[in-house]
């Protein structure tokens, strides 16, 4: 046989007009937007006045009275250059702007796909008394990176190896550098997780947040915060999370 | 210059780009994943990666074997993930290849498993050395001759089962 025919063979396939046209198409697109396709991160020179972390942040309740809840919600996020930047949330919005890096090139492996904004914005609650915190987001869910090579995978299936490992740790996205070995992958967290207090710093859970296919967010996102004291008691503020250009806005709903 | 060089020079020239790897990297990724959609989703996928990381190259030669890593990577994974494995219908390939003659032994080669075909494909048809398909895959080159052995002898099977079957 000869062997030589294999490039006269394979070099015979070509795309067709439309699917080359179509690719053209797309990673214009894609480039068009990639701009906008940022992590974010919060920016502290606008909200710098918000940085002291407030006990006991006056709000409104839904029946339009002043109440002080006993816990302040803050919203923070590395920087590029490592340094963590804070936001305390009151119902005055603060602003997260777009940050320079990225996640383009993300390949979905399976559950529900793309069309998340993922973001570098973790919560973090400050009080005293604080048993434990449970977050619940109305639209999206909270993710978290992970990096891991090819020996943490535990292969349970000989036909498909390392599908049921990232299955059963709920990473639905993957991607690597060539000839790293390693592989960063995003956890889908869920729409809701609870968390005790003295281990907040144990959790690097951030928000993703659902958009409309054009990194625009689909509906406006309410946050729950549910806080439970030591005594069995609990509080609960709302953070509505909306999105204004390149920015998004988070406040406490009064 | 490299091609990137070129692309960022002349404000993303995409269509240039595409021009210069697109039907490289769709042999490729068509003949490892045995389907037209997944391989124009992974050609688009690497083109994006490509954009979108801006690595730095040597020359064009490094930057070819970049994206051919980052492609037959994306396969690599497609395949894996992919709990129904897909096979494209012999008919189908008269859509991206014009010679029937041809037909025969894309199919044969299709139906090989990864690890040999893309071994195959780097050395046939792209022209690398055994150290050059060792780096660009991350393997010894020993495991480069071995696949690329059992590559060989895998086609030679299928075609004699072939004829057999004819006669």
């Amino acid at each position: 046989m000869n062997f030589e025919k294999i490039k006269e063979a394979v070099t015979s396939i070509e795309m067709s007009k439309a699917m080359e046209n179509r690719v053209k198409e797309n990673i214009g697109k894609r480039k068009s937007v990639h701009m906008d396709f940022k992590r974010w991160i919060p920016v502290a020179s606008a909200f710098a006045i918000l940085l002291a972390i407030m006990m006991g942040i006056p709000y409104f309740n839904k029946d339009g009275e002043l109440q002080v809840a006993n816990f302040a919600i803050t919203a923070y996020a590395l920087s590029d250059d490592g340094k963590e930047l804070n936001t305390t949330i009151t119902s005055e919005q603060a602003a997260i702007e777009l940050a320079t890096n990225d996640r383009m090139g993300i390949t979905g492996m399976g559950g529900d796909g793309g069309g998340y904004i993922f973001t570098d914005v973790m919560l973090k609650i400050t009080g005293e008394q604080i048993e434990s915190i449970t977050y619940t987001m109305s639209h999206g869910k909270f993710v978290e990176d992970v990096t891991f090579t090819v020996e943490d995978v535990t292969f349970t299936s000989k036909k498909h190896p390392g599908a049921e490992w990232l299955r059963s740790e709920k990473i639905d996205f993957v991607i690597s550098e060539p000839g790293s070995g390693v592989y960063e992958g995003i956890r889908n967290i869920g729409k809701t997780y609870t968390v005790t207090y003295n281990e907040q710093e144990k959790y690097k859970y951030t928000l993703a947040i659902p958009h409309d296919g054009n990194n625009v967010i689909v509906d406006d996102v309410i946050i729950k915060v549910n806080v439970t004291y030591i005594d069995g008691n609990s509080e609960q503020q709302d953070i509505l999370v909306t999105q204004e250009e390149n920015s998004v806005l988070l406040k406490l709903l009064k | 210059m490299t091609l990137q060089q070129v692309v960022w020079s002349t404000e993303l020239d995409v269509e240039q780009m595409v021009d210069t790897y697109g039907n490289m990297l769709f042999r490729i990724c068509l003949v490892l994943l045995s389907n037209e959609k997944d391989a124009e989703d992974v050609v688009q996928d690497t083109f994006i990666t490509y954009l979108t990381k801006s690595p730095n190259f040597n020359d064009a030669e490094h930057e070819k074997a970049w994206l051919i890593t980052i492609a037959t990577n994306r396969c690599k994974n497609m395949r894996r993930y992919n709990i129904i494995r897909k096979h494209m219908d012999i008919n189908d390939l008269q859509l991206y290849s014009k010679e029937d003659e041809n037909y025969g032994l894309l199919d044969h080669l299709m139906r090989l498993p990864t690890k040999h075909k893309v071994v195959l494909l780097l050395h046939y048809v792209e022209g690398y050395k055994v150290d050059e398909i060792a780096k660009i895959l991350t393997i010894t080159t020993s495991a480069v001759k071995k696949r690329l052995q059992r590559g060989r002898e895998l086609l030679r099977e299928r075609y004699r089962k072939e004829n057999e079957n004819e006669f």
